[in-house]
């Protein structure tokens, strides 16, 4: 794991002095909410529905046991108990009061830990794979490349106040898990004979309006990555939109130029910076690449014993992965039980899978970004025990990426922004479908619920999306197909007229009916029958006979 | 008239002795008066009492008319 160098200390200690003299400044009325709004933001502070929110950074969803046990910590002292592990690897506390917020950046700095590029017109923390360093399907380990750019990006001067907020996703594998591809600019660590260099996108995003990122180069340099970024960002910053807060995103400037004009402009920006002082040397990399350097892990042949629990022995199945050293598994810990939200984790569960991490696991946790918590070193002879220890915990569910293992933002429990709820269209899926051999029938499936257009729940690249919309004053929700963030990515088709809450689940299990139908062996997951059919065999069977469904 | 106490965050209501988190106790005020009431806001807002205020409508009978707002009212929908 990256350690903070004094620099580092320095910055973050820095930072909470600062803003508790902003904070301070506010409550004394020395400066209105207008001019604390953009240094709140800047420090990861919102203003729900209901309550203040603070967005703790999690960098690519790398944690260790003392941090997590801090985050507890820190959700008993003063919130409410518990913690929501979001989409881009990070965690909300949903009921900070104010005049507390510094205390607890203070207390995050402890753990070298802050809520800096949460929020705000930012390059955001960066995301990578949640697998990261841990398979044998990786061309290299992304985490030391998020770290160089989190440096690079960290405060830098010119891309503090962009015309919109700025995300970037790492992979270095085929198989994305990190969905580069909805992400402002994606990168993908490729081989090219003896050479490990990365593919670039630009672009992608969700959103009212939704694009897949285009690629705009085959194979960068390694040594040239900062500098390539620095051109990306200095052109977006140029000419991106700063008139209308729908259309600043940089997937609407690369559309309106045309991704081969963006890229020419990127390309003459990049002639004008290769070579100068943001060229990364051998040693530097290398220098990165030590924090993340794999822990004493055994290699031995042992494996997993079926066990007479059928409850193992699915889980087993389900949540987890072999690890690249034999004899030693990834453990994927659910966070969508049932009745719970999904992503959310209470304190007392945060601090037992500490000390879980640190018996079995080296002490290391992950976030994915499908809001689900990992433990990546685990030996197979352990395995049992890992498991009986997070059922106490309600922590044990066989769900990954079946059907109730949702996507879903706070909706309009929490946000401001929210047109409908979400939480419990996701309650509601898990409820309904939670018998494990019938989600296992239908297989792989994504469903991914926002309760708004801002996409925050990722429902255009849901296999199902769901989006919640106000008609008149009463929540129905919007049915997409075909949408998904992975290598293939695509944005979901609107399949027709949305549903109310109480029919949605009517509308799920026909969809679902269509696609059991057109199965044409067991392994068709849900995916290849849309890509096969396509939506307008889902629309007919969904509503043929069924003007009372919505 | 609603808004978020500044310190917490909270939702709370106008009501005759000031702002209170109870919606019971809020004052209902007429569409022609809100000019008056918005003075107070702005008043309010500078001596750091309130954030982000807004109107909450209600129906013939009295009753918090949107879903959203019936929400910041009674809090979350959900078991947490």
């Amino acid at each position: 794991m990256y350690k903070y160098s004094e620099k580092d200390k320095k910055i973050i200690a820095g930072r909470v002095k600062q803003f508790r003299n902003q904070v301070q400044r506010r409550l004394n009325g020395k400066i209105s909410e207008e001019e604390f709004k953009p240094l709140r933001l800047m420090n990861g502070l919102y203003l729900q529905l209901h309550a203040y929110m603070l967005r703790v950074a999690i960098p690519y969803g790398e944690l260790s046991s003392r941090q997590l046990r801090k985050l507890a910590e820190i959700a008993d002292k003063y919130d409410r108990g518990y913690g929501h592990f979001t989409t881009r690897q990070n965690i909300q506390f949903n009921w900070p009061k104010l005049p507390d917020v510094p205390d607890i950046l203070e207390e995050l700095s402890k753990v070298e830990m802050h809520a800096i590029q949460t929020s705000g017109n930012c390059i955001r923390n960066i995301s990578a794979d949640h697998l990261a360093g841990l398979t044998n399907d990786e061309v290299e380990d992304p985490r030391p490349w998020c770290e160089i750019i989190r440096k690079w990006s960290t405060f830098h001067p010119e891309f503090s106040f962009l015309p919109r907020k700025f995300k970037i996703a790492i992979t270095g594998c085929e198989n994305d898990r990190a969905a580069i591809l909805v992400h402002d600019i994606g990168l993908k660590l490729i081989k090219k004979g003896s050479r490990i260099g990365f593919q670039v996108f630009v672009g992608g995003g969700q959103g009212r309006t939704p694009y897949i990122a285009k690629k705009i180069n085959d194979f960068l340099l390694k040594k040239d990555l900062l500098n390539y970024l620095e051109a990306i960002l200095t052109t977006y910053n140029q000419l991106g939109r700063r008139d209308n807060i729908y259309k600043a995103r940089i997937k609407i400037l690369v559309n309106q130029l045309g991704v081969e004009k963006f890229k020419e402009l990127v390309d003459e920006s990049f002639k004008k910076l290769s070579d100068k002082k943001l060229e990364l040397n051998e040693t530097t990399i290398q220098k990165i690449f030590k924090f993340f350097e794999l822990p004493n892990i055994k290699h031995c042949n042992e494996k997993i014993s079926i066990s007479s629990n059928q409850k193992f022995n699915n889980w087993i199945k389900q949540n987890t992965i072999p690890h690249k050293i034999l004899g030693n598994s990834i453990v994927l810990i659910s966070l969508k039980s049932e009745n719970r939200p999904p992503g959310d984790a209470n304190s007392m569960q945060m601090y037992k899978l500490a000390n879980i991490a640190d018996k079995f696991s080296f002490g290391e946790i992950r976030v994915t970004h499908e809001q689900n918590l990992v433990l990546p070193h685990v030996k197979n002879s352990e395995i049992y025990e890992v498991w009986n220890e997070l059922d106490k915990l309600e922590l044990a569910t066989p769900n990954i990426d079946l059907i109730t293992d949702t996507i879903c933002c706070p909706g309009m429990d929490y946000c401001a922004l929210a047109t409908a709820r979400s939480i419990p269209i996701s309650q509601q899926i898990s409820n309904f479908f939670k018998d494990y051999g019938d989600q296992k029938k239908m297989g792989n499936i994504k469903i991914k619920i926002s309760g708004c257009i801002n996409a925050c729940g990722h429902h255009h690249v849901g296999n199902i999306g769901i989006l919640g919309l106000d008609r008149n004053g009463k929540e129905f929700y919007q049915i997409t197909l075909g949408g998904s963030s992975k290598q293939d990515a695509s944005i979901g088709q609107i399949v027709g007229p949305s549903f109310s809450s109480e029919n949605l689940i009517i509308a799920i299990k026909k969809i679902l009916q269509t696609y059991q139908k057109n199965k044409s062996s067991d392994k068709d997951d849900f995916m290849t029958v849309f890509r096969r059919i396509g939506i307008e065999e889902f629309k007919k069977n969904l509503y043929d006979n069924t003007g009372k469904t919505n | 008239m609603s808004a978020n106490d500044l310190l917490t965050g909270k939702v709370v209501f106008y009501s005759p002795g000031g702002w209170s988190f109870r919606s019971n106790d809020a004052l209902k005020i007429n569409i022609k008066d809100i000019e008056k009431f918005q003075r107070i806001i702005e008043e309010d807002e500078k001596r750091c009492i309130i954030v982000s205020p807004e109107f909450v409508e209600l129906d013939e009978s009295g009753h918090i008319k949107t879903l959203r707002d019936k929400i910041r009212n009674s809090g979350v929908t959900i078991e947490i």
